[in-house]
């Protein structure tokens, strides 16, 4: 027990601290600028000097550890007198500019001149001029404002990774810059905004246009955007959402935000939001680009609401309730995805209910469940910071999830082993250790992987199963370099640093999970993890795919993943909402569009989803759809698959309305109304639907729903808006952990393999861009503004293709030009598209295979021809 | 006295090992390596030696600290960034006689147990990185550096890392920065670098003359050494002399010589035979002394009670025909330019200082000019992160102390009076 005393009173504490932390535990306020909680200390700014007994010279308190019986003094004259000195000093190059200044009002060194500044500058030279940088689309830089404090600087590197600014120059020259100049190239995370203490760093998005003391509201909500689920907290007035802000101490973020959560709000207040239901006009083949005035008519709520109706009960009644279908949204609440799906079972009558976590998350998740248990692919995701090695495999965990690659980026920060396999990016400044196999050879690789991991740790029996699936793979180190080419010792270092780790992690993402023989990887991966006793985070783009899976928008499983298929359940849930439940299992969605084409599909709901953008041949998705005889599509924007709707649903977003999201961890939080817009919520939509077909879905708000949620899921048991408040309600809840019933592991074998001389298709997952959502938000847009084809130095060289030029990318489905960018660290013959960019998206040139055992679509090996368009950039803009 | 760190520097070919050799160099490397450790950080403390650097600290206290840390490897840096305006003391032995702090550097390595040192070496010096790295690889070659010195089976690696050209890279936490390649700013102190230097472990960083007096150290024996100079201080100090007397230059004599002999026996007194007017006794750094002032015994003890610091032992001789108000100027404006920007105090007072200064120099000063530099000096003084700023200040408050009426002139004058005659 360390004993000091602040201004005369006595503090006790358990461990040495700094005086300021000893200070403020005692509710004693000494002045900081330079000092931030989340940055390593620096002692520059000098506000926190102290007196400090027996000791000569004035001492800074965010710096100065406790030490038993030390007497320190805060508030004398002479401190006083030093602060007005150290504030006199900050300001003679100061602009004095706050009549002007956006940070005004909340501006850390305002507040203190005005509680210990100098009445009156003394100050009669010239002041330093600088001219503001506003040459970055989205972050101003004032740099006459400075103080130097280098929080920024700190953020930056140490916290964030990305060193992308420095202060540059010295002395009174000091100001702080980007690497790039005058406009960044970096993550534009914006979390050198958030701790900038002056307007020196400052968003462009709300420049001018509000007060600080304006905002009428500050909504605590969870980021749409990916899975991590981070707590963002909304500035409000007049139902218009001012500034995204972090908060510090929240659950999984603690202060950070990414691009996209902090930038990528402004498609709530976008012009092209729906704003009243559309019935068709237009007949079903017309072109995609058709003016939207000549595709649809504006109708009442009610009509449109009782013509799907009658259309769905018509169809109903016609061909069967399993000729209608249903597809559920990762960006929707728990609420709305519960009360969907209830609505095709209930209702509709059929188990036809699926989603985009199709494409890899639902069959992946299933699979390594299947393998460990259910929720063994919920782990926390600070936890990736204490782990003493991380494997990651298949993605870019930071751009993919990118609050969660920062755990791994501090993972590596504390000493701790990332090993890739592949080129990871994001990682690629954190000591990695990296095995770069050829392309599509990871199968052999990660047998080797198992097969030496298997003899140095040994089978211990835990999981027979597992065992019996692995014992017999014998793939030598030679046998890998052979195939993949990795060095054998190379490998055999790999191997030994897993071997050796006693916490490890392992991250997985789609390109493992989106490949030939992708069930087989999993289970090669599943036994790595099974041999080095590690945590699986699969990784997840959409804000609530767990969620909606929890609620059972799945063709063969129940809210909480109770299988359709077995009578109990079944049984069970039938006298929960008092109907019979269909005891055949439903379509995935791909099921769906074969049976759209083939004409046994007659009607398709989709509830904020965008399939004939986000699915694979989305080409041939498109003249599914187009056979359809009744498609309704509820969403915020007028989407690709709206376009060829009967019906079209506008419904309220994120920030509309009250729910739940649940992430990637399975942290249940609350998603809260920020923003007030006239409309409906999706499950209220579907309510009003299903009232209109005779069913009985009555809510009388979202919590309402949830109420039910924890009544009928058994991972909700009893679980409550208050028990989820403060977002620490993380899997198993208060229900009882699962595990699913287990069936025999299967997989399959992958059967690509690259040829010599020929290019393939590989899917960019931009960190500012996810699905079509973050292209109507106009910061990220500015960010990255289009869609590229990036492609290695060797193959434009190949081709004598330059930065800028516009190639011509065909596949065997498709055809797309795009402009040329090249990538100098690629050394793959792959063209990387993007799927983000309305009509340019990578998915419409991609024919694919069915995985077997996962059910989501193999997107590897697709050969694509690349040539020099004749077409100039400029015309292939728009 | 017999010179000690100068002892071969008349010979033209002083820096070549041979040469060294021949004048009795190299002799107490191995004498030192058949010691223990210990022994030779027990000598040092005998002799009594003090860090040449500006500081005083005792160097045997600094060495007991970084061996008391278990972490290894250990370091050992050379601060060779001679920077201190005024000062060229380093100078003579990076040129003349590099392998005395060679030896000096083995000896002290093993004494701390530290295989790899490095010497950080001023930007300036380009002859002297030359010169060093000859002679470093003439050490090499005579097996007085690698993995088996003088075949006792000690390890000592050296290499010289050249430095940009900034003053504040001679504060020991920043030239660490340096040398590690980030930039030069001073480091939060604790944890020192005894204990946490070099990319996070124990480091020794010693002044070149500091570790010059080590072989004779060994050689002689700490009581003998402590003979010379003062009991407080003892062992020979480089004096550099520069400014206006008849024979500037560096001189070694015994710690404590008087300012007033070091000026009127050694250097031949006042150039032209003017009078004298002011005299920075230990670099710009250091409180400037009025012509009364200066019978004072030059060490680290006995300067502070007549008002001053030993410093670097750079004494900067002034005659009547100086302006003192543009000498002021100039170092201010020299601090400004070597503000490394990460306090507030240093980054913005300097600045400012240099600018009022200028004002008066130019004849634009006003009523009130001299109450506000010591206004804003005093608001420097003691709070700034290292002691750069607080030597800014010092100057403007010390040049203001003693020499006011001529500040109260130029204002009242509109002019300088120097200058324009």
């Amino acid at each position: 027990m360390i004993t000091i005393t602040i201004n005369g009173k006595e503090i006790k504490l358990e461990k040495p601290v700094t005086v300021l932390e000893a200070a403020r535990s005692a509710g004693i306020k000494i002045p900081t600028l330079c000092w931030h909680e989340q940055l390593e200390k620096y002692g520059g700014c000098r506000l926190c000097l102290v007196e400090v007994e027996k000791m000569p010279r004035l001492q800074t308190a965010c710096t100065l550890m406790v030490t038993d019986g030390m007497v320190v003094k805060t508030e004398t004259e002479g401190i006083a007198e030093v602060r007005r000195g150290i504030l006199e000093f900050l300001l003679i190059n100061h602009p004095l500019d706050c009549p002007y200044c956006d940070k005004a009002g909340e501006c850390e060194l305002q507040d203190l001149v005005e509680k210990y500044g100098p009445a009156k500058g003394r100050y009669k030279e010239k002041k330093r001029k600088v001219t503001e940088s506003l040459e970055d689309p989205v972050i101003v830089r004032n740099m006459e404002r400075c103080i130097v404090c280098t929080r920024c600087v700190r953020m930056c590197e140490g916290v964030q990774g990305a060193s992308a600014i420095d202060v540059i120059n010295r002395g009174g020259h000091s100001h702080v810059e980007p690497f790039s100049g005058g406009r960044y190239d970096c993550e534009y995370c914006g979390n050198c905004v958030s701790v900038c203490p002056v307007g020196a760093i400052m968003s462009r998005l709300h420049r001018h246009s509000y007060r600080p003391w304006q905002v009428k509201d500050e909504i605590e909500t969870v980021c749409p955007y990916c899975a991590v689920g981070c707590t963002v907290v909304a500035q409000v007035r007049d139902d218009v959402i001012l500034r995204v802000v972090p908060k510090i101490g929240s659950a999984v973020n603690n202060g950070m935000l990414c691009s996209r959560g902090r930038f990528g709000y402004e498609f709530v207040g976008s012009k092209e939001r729906l704003t009243t239901p559309l019935i068709r006009i237009a007949p079903k083949d017309s072109e995609l680009r058709t003016p939207n005035s000549e595709l649809f008519r504006e109708a009442t709520w009610e009509e449109a609401i009782s013509l799907v109706a009658n259309k769905l009960s018509d169809v109903k009644a016609k061909s069967g309730s399993d000729a209608i279908a249903g597809i559920a949204s990762a960006r929707c609440t728990n609420e709305d995805n519960y009360v969907f799906q209830k609505f095709m079972r209930a209702t509709i009558g059929t188990n036809n209910i699926d989603s985009a976590a199709r494409m890899g998350f639902a069959g992946a998740q299933a699979f390594i469940e299947n393998i460990f248990g259910q929720g063994s692919t919920a782990n926390i995701i600070s936890g990736l910071a204490n782990s003493d090695t991380v494997l990651v495999a298949g993605g870019d965990p930071t751009t993919v999830n990118p609050i969660l690659g920062l755990q791994v980026r501090a993972c590596a920060r504390r000493g701790g082993n990332i090993l890739t396999i592949g080129e990871i990016k994001g990682l690629k400044y954190f000591s990695p250790v990296k095995v770069g196999p050829f392309l599509y050879t990871e199968e052999a690789l990660l047998e080797g992987i198992v097969n030496i991991l298997r003899d140095k740790k040994g089978l211990s029996g835990a999981n027979p199963k597992l065992e019996a699936m692995i014992k017999d793979i014998n793939t030598s180190l030679d046998d890998v370099e052979k195939k993949c080419g990795v060095p054998a010792e190379e490998l055999a270092r790999f191997v030994d640093i897993l071997a050796a780790s006693a916490t490890p992690a392992l991250l997985i993402g789609k390109e493992i999970v989106q490949s030939s023989g992708a069930s087989y990887k999993l289970l090669l991966l599943s036994a790595i993890n099974y041999l080095f006793n590690g945590r699986i985070y699969l990784l997840s783009e959409r804000s609530n795919e767990q969620g909606m899976l929890d609620m059972g928008c799945a063709p063969d499983l129940l809210p909480g993943y109770r299988p359709v298929a077995y009578t109990e359940f079944r049984k069970r849930y039938e006298n929960l909402w008092d109907t019979e439940i269909n005891e055949k299992a439903g379509l995935t969605i791909f099921e769906m569009m074969d049976a759209a084409s083939n004409g046994s599909l007659k009607a398709l709901y989709v509830m904020g989803e965008n399939p004939a953008f986000n699915l694979p041949n989305s080409g041939a998705v498109e003249a599914a759809l187009k056979n359809l005889e009744f498609l309704v599509v509820q969403d915020i924007f007028l989407n690709e698959t709206a376009q060829l709707a009967d019906v079209v649903l506008p419904s309220l977003s994120w920030a509309e309305k009250d729910g739940t999201f649940t992430n990637m961890e399975r942290r249940i939080q609350r998603v809260r109304k920020a923003v007030h817009r006239e409309g409906m919520e999706d499950w209220k939509i579907i309510a009003e639907v299903a009232k209109n077909m005779g069913g009985k879905l009555n809510y009388s708000d979202a919590e309402s729903v949830f109420h039910e949620i924890s009544g009928v899921s058994p991972l909700h048991r009893n679980l409550t808006y208050e028990d989820i408040e403060d977002g620490h309600a993380i899997y198993p809840y208060k229900g009882e952990p699962l595990r699913d019933v287990m069936e025999e592991i299967r997989m399959s074998k992958g059967n690509v393999a690259c040829s010599e001389g020929k290019l393939y298709l590989g899917i960019e997952r931009p960190l500012f861009h996810s699905g079509t959502l973050s292209t109507k938000a106009p910061a990220l847009v500015k960010i990255y503004p289009r869609a590229v084809a990036r492609i290695s130095a060797e193959t434009a060289a190949a081709l004598l293709l330059d930065e800028g030029d516009v190639a011509r990318i065909t596949t065997k489905t498709g055809s797309l030009e795009l402009p040329v960018a090249i990538d100098k660290t690629a050394d793959f013959p792959t063209v990387m598209l993007t799927n983000n960019f309305e009509g340019k998206g990578a998915y419409s040139l991609m024919e694919y295979e069915i995985e077997p055992i996962l059910k989501s679509p193999c997107l590897d090996g697709i050969e694509i021809q690349v040539e020099k368009s004749v077409r100039l950039d400029s015309e292939v803009r728009t | 006295m017999e010179k000690v760190l100068l002892k071969n520097i008349d010979n033209p070919n002083s820096a070549d090992i041979n040469e060294y050799m021949k004048a009795g160099g190299y002799r107490s490397l191995p004498k030192a390596l058949a010691m223990q450790p210990k022994e030779i950080v027990e000598e040092v403390k005998k002799a009594g030696l003090r860090g040449r650097g500006g500081a005083g600290f005792p160097v045997a206290m600094k060495w007991t600290f970084a061996s008391a840390d278990l972490k290894f490897p250990k370091y050992l840096l050379c601060n060779a960034d001679e920077g201190e305006p005024g000062t060229f003391k380093d100078r003579p032995l990076l040129e003349r006689n590099p392998h005395l702090l060679i030896e000096g550097m083995a000896i002290s390595g093993y004494a701390l147990s530290a295989e790899y040192g490095f010497i950080y070496l001023r930007g300036e010096y380009p002859e002297a990185k030359h010169i060093l790295n000859r002679a470093i690889v003439q050490a090499y070659e005579n097996g007085m550096l690698g993995d088996n010195i003088a075949g006792k089976g000690v390890k000592f690696h050296l290499a010289v890392h050249q430095g940009a050209g900034a003053y504040i890279c001679g504060e020991e936490t920043a030239l660490i920065e340096s040398l590690e390649g980030d930039k030069g700013q001073p480091r939060i102190k604790p944890p020192f670098p005894v204990n946490v230097g070099v990319w996070s472990k124990p480091t020794v960083v010693n002044n070149v003359e500091t570790l010059s007096n080590i072989p004779y150290i060994i050689e002689a024996g700490g009581e003998v050494y402590a003979k010379i100079g003062t009991p407080d201080c003892p062992g020979p100090k480089l004096y550099c002399v520069s400014g206006h007397v008849e024979k500037p230059g560096v001189y070694e004599l015994p710690m404590g010589t008087s300012l007033c002999d070091i000026i009127h026996t050694h250097c031949g007194g006042v150039k032209g035979g003017k009078n004298l007017k002011a005299v920075i006794p230990g670099g710009i750094s250091t409180p400037v002394l009025p012509p009364d002032k200066i019978d004072c015994a030059m060490d680290f003890v006995n300067m502070p009670k007549h008002g001053s610091m030993l410093g670097s032992g750079a004494v900067i001789v002034m005659d009547e025909t100086v302006c003192l108000v543009k000498v002021c100027h100039r170092a201010l404006k020299f601090f400004e330019h070597e503000s490394c920007g990460k306090c507030t105090p240093c980054r913005e007072g300097t600045g400012w200082l240099r600018s009022i200064l200028g004002r008066i120099e130019n004849g634009e000063g006003t009523e009130g000019d001299i109450d506000l530099l010591l206004a804003i000096s005093g608001n420097i003084m003691g709070k700034t992160f290292c002691p750069l700023g607080d030597g800014a200040a010092s100057v403007v408050q010390n040049f203001i102390k003693h020499f006011r009426p001529e500040f109260e002139e130029h204002i009242k004058r509109a002019k300088c009076e120097m200058r324009d005659a």
